[in-house]
């Protein structure tokens, strides 16, 4: 029963964030803002606005002299990966009277149980061993130096990036795109700025949208500069799409009835259409076996699509991660079921007791009939 | 030729029926009620029932509620991010709605708060948002009902809710909405959700519950125990559990109409066991006379087959098309009244028209061949006899 254990470990993790008393972060009196210009009122990383996250905020100097200021720990971690800064110039909001003080003098709280500010485990600063005591007395957690917390964050940053990112990826990118399609100027150029805090700044300077509460403003922001920046969502969001006559040429049986396992292969105008991995597996190996299909070579693919598990959508078959000897069954049996991404494939694994994980040139025409057996 | 209509025969049978008006009159009518009565009531079940189906089909596979001490209470709105953190999630709505009781007219209404840049759980919702626009927060759209009854009250523009501390909250009324599914939406006020947050004295962060979109169906049982997990004092209810309780609603309404079903075949039946139990000395002796005129047997019975059958089929008929001019024309008064209050709507709807072939086939098996057979049998049997015998 490991996966329950695992299930169970998992969801204590979460519920620690979910019921965490309310323990308000945001600026009680007038917070300092170091940086430079209409921009200064949001974390340049993140876009978050600064007040809010006034008791979790970093200071930190970059070596031209100019000052950024974070939402967090976790943020200054992510900027130190792109620029070099001396940690000596950090400094930090002090948890209790929200003075700012040098980030080496402060004494951390770690993993009390208030929720963290982009991240799982909390870190806050105090500028006395005796508050940072009293705080734990109430709230939990342990007591750490800078450079302990700082480690914490760094280690944890790949995990807090996916868990923010799946938020992203759900929520906050189709709200923005919507928000950016109702309410705002249509030549927003996200390429102009440096920062998402300076096009933060310009979106409200300039009005190039309508008033906006800073929730949505801020669900723009990141559309724009996570998304739009980089061209536009991307053009998936399509299923795989086979007509109702499509016949597998492997089994002989009409696709479009499975439309949860549907997967192509494409040969320039002429498609194939199978009803779930396994299948197109073998053809992609043999196509002479299942008829007279000579004229169809591995090398004249130029394209192939398979249907995520997870999200049902249209994946490149290529790039994807195939789950075997799970305890789901497709129209034909024991399935190879495909995935966007390891994370998917792995999580899938551990709940549907699968064996293995296999990228596409992984698969031996062996392990595919294997699964017949 | 032999399955030819003999049209001698039919003009033979429609006079034999003229000849015994009363009592054809009797037996066509109570046929006519019987068939009406069923079909009515299998018309609004299954209007009710496609109905029904159709709003819990447009939700999302999961909805979430939190449980205090077994009653459902708001639910901190932080939790969507946990549970779009799961794999297999394709979306989760905190949403934000209630009832609010308008004292003056008896009437609840929902008041079902959106965020218009958010994708909404519903499609039916989606295209109101869509086609309306909210465009600044302090306005609402109101379905067609809720707009009567404002109306009603001379609430034209604008409507002032009254909140938990017993002072007004005022919104202008942007819009009347009409939507297809006329049950879910006759009562209905969308807002926005600090509207809806202020009038239910809501805190910011606070949702009425969370429901959750799984792309893969085949997944929905892994999502839901995830979510459990995570909130053991949680309530989850998945789309299929919700789709039975809806189902043991209509299941035990229809349990009223069971006995009305009951009594009225019984009292089918104690016809054709009327008509079984022999003829009566009138029919004995035309079936008589007709024997001694030469007809044979096989003419005979077709004849009275043609009576039956002309008769209890103008009977379904008529009772069919009654049934759908009362059921779907005049919204079944009376009878409907054994369905309401199956929701705390008191504002009428429209039953959506849902012919059901298989209850109008059951309908018509039930009753033309067992009446032509009840009127056959005997005839049978007195026309296997020598006519003599039969006059005698």
């Amino acid at each position: 029963m490991s996966f329950f254990k695992i299930l169970f470990s998992l969801s204590l993790l979460l519920s620690l964030s979910l019921f965490a008393n309310t323990y308000e972060k945001n600026a009680q009196t007038k917070p300092v803002l170091t940086q430079q210009g209409a921009q200064k009122e949001w974390c340049p990383v993140c876009g978050m606005k600064l007040e809010s996250y006034y008791k979790t905020s970093h200071y930190a100097r970059l070596a031209d002299g100019k000052e950024r200021q974070y939402c967090s720990i976790r943020c200054l971690a992510v900027d130190m990966q792109e620029y070099a800064i001396d940690l000596s110039s950090v400094r930090v909001v002090d948890a209790m009277s929200e003075k700012v003080l040098e980030a080496s003098e402060a004494f951390y709280v770690m993993g009390s149980d208030v929720a963290g500010t982009m991240t799982k485990v909390s870190k806050l600063a105090f500028g006395t061993k005796e508050d940072a005591l009293v705080f734990i007395k109430e709230h939990g957690g342990k007591l750490v130096r800078f450079e302990e917390a700082l480690k914490a964050a760094q280690n944890s940053l790949a995990s807090d990036v996916a868990m923010v990112q799946m938020k992203k990826e759900k929520k906050v990118y189709p709200m923005g795109k919507k928000i950016f399609e109702k309410m705002c100027a249509q030549d927003i150029d996200p390429t102009e700025y440096l920062e998402i805090n300076a096009l933060k700044a310009a979106l409200v300077e300039k009005k190039l949208c309508k008033p906006l509460a800073e929730k949505q403003l801020q669900a723009l922001s990141l559309y724009l500069w996570e998304v739009k920046r980089f061209g536009d969502l991307e053009a998936l969001g399509d299923v795989v799409k086979v007509v109702k006559d499509e016949k597998c040429p492997v089994c002989g049986m009409f696709v479009a009835k499975y439309p949860r396992w549907t997967a192509q292969i494409f040969y320039g105008e002429t498609r194939f259409s199978f009803d779930g991995v396994k299948d197109l597996m073998k053809f992609y190996y043999e196509p002479r076996r299942w008829g007279k299909y000579e004229n169809f070579t591995r090398e004249k693919i130029s394209k192939l699509l398979v249907t995520d598990y997870y999200s049902q959508k249209a994946i490149d078959g290529r790039e994807a991660f195939y789950v075997l000897g799970s305890d789901i069954y497709g129209p034909m049996g024991n399935e190879l079921i495909p995935f966007a991404s390891k994370k998917d494939a792995k999580t899938f694994l551990m709940d549907h007791k699968g064996a293995k994980i296999l990228q596409f040139n992984e698969i031996r025409v062996e392990d595919v009939y294997k699964l017949d057996e | 030729m032999r399955n030819r209509i003999n049209f001698y025969l039919l003009e033979y049978a429609l006079h034999s029926l003229w000849r015994q008006k009363s009592k054809t009159l009797f037996i066509g009518l109570v046929l006519t009620l019987l068939i009406f009565l069923l079909s009515a009531l299998f018309f609004i079940a299954s209007s009710i029932k496609h109905e029904l189906a159709q709003s819990v089909d447009a939700l999302p596979e999961i909805t979430v509620q939190k449980l205090q001490g077994g009653k459902h209470t708001n639910i901190p709105s932080s939790a969507v991010d946990t549970i779009l953190s799961i794999h297999g999630v394709e979306d989760a709505i905190a949403r934000v709605w209630g009832y609010y009781y308008f004292q003056k007219a008896g009437v609840p209404f929902v008041l079902v708060g959106v965020d218009p840049f958010e994708e909404q759980y519903k499609k039916s919702l989606q295209k109101i948002v869509d086609n309306y626009e909210i465009s600044s927060q302090e306005q609402m759209l109101v379905g067609r009902g809720v707009y009567e009854i404002f109306k009603e009250h001379h609430y034209e523009e604008s409507f002032n809710f009254i909140k938990s501390d017993g002072s007004l909250y005022t919104l202008p009324i942007a819009g009347v909405f009409t939507e297809t599914i006329e049950l879910e939406s006759n009562d209905m006020i969308i807002l926005s959700k600090q509207s809806a947050r202020e009038i239910f004295a809501m805190d910011a962060d606070m949702a009425t519950d969370i429901v959750v979109k799984v792309a893969n169906p085949e997944e929905i049982a892994m999502v839901a125990s995830k979510i459990q997990l995570a909130f053991p004092d949680a309530r989850i209810i998945t789309k299929e559990a919700l789709q039975i309780s809806y189902a043991n609603i209509i299941d035990y309404k229809s349990g009223v109409f069971l006995s009305l079903f009951i009594v009225s075949l019984f009292t089918f039946f104690m016809i054709i066991y009327d008509k079984l139990s022999g003829l009566s000395t009138q029919e004995r002796r035309e079936i008589g006379i007709l024997k001694a005129l030469g007809w044979k047997v096989e003419l005979i019975l077709k004849e009275k087959f043609y009576e039956a059958a002309l008769l209890s089929f103008v009977s379904y008929l008529v009772g069919v098309s009654v049934a759908l001019f009362y059921v779907y024309i005049l919204h079944a008064p009376l009878l409907r009244n054994i369905f309401e209050g199956y929701s705390v709507l008191r504002s009428s709807f429209h039953l959506p028209f849902v012919l059901d072939f298989q209850t109008l086939a059951l309908l018509f098996f039930l009753s033309i061949p067992l009446y032509v057979a009840a009127s056959i049998i005997p005839s049978w049997r007195v026309a296997t006899q020598e006519a003599d015998e039969v006059m005698r």
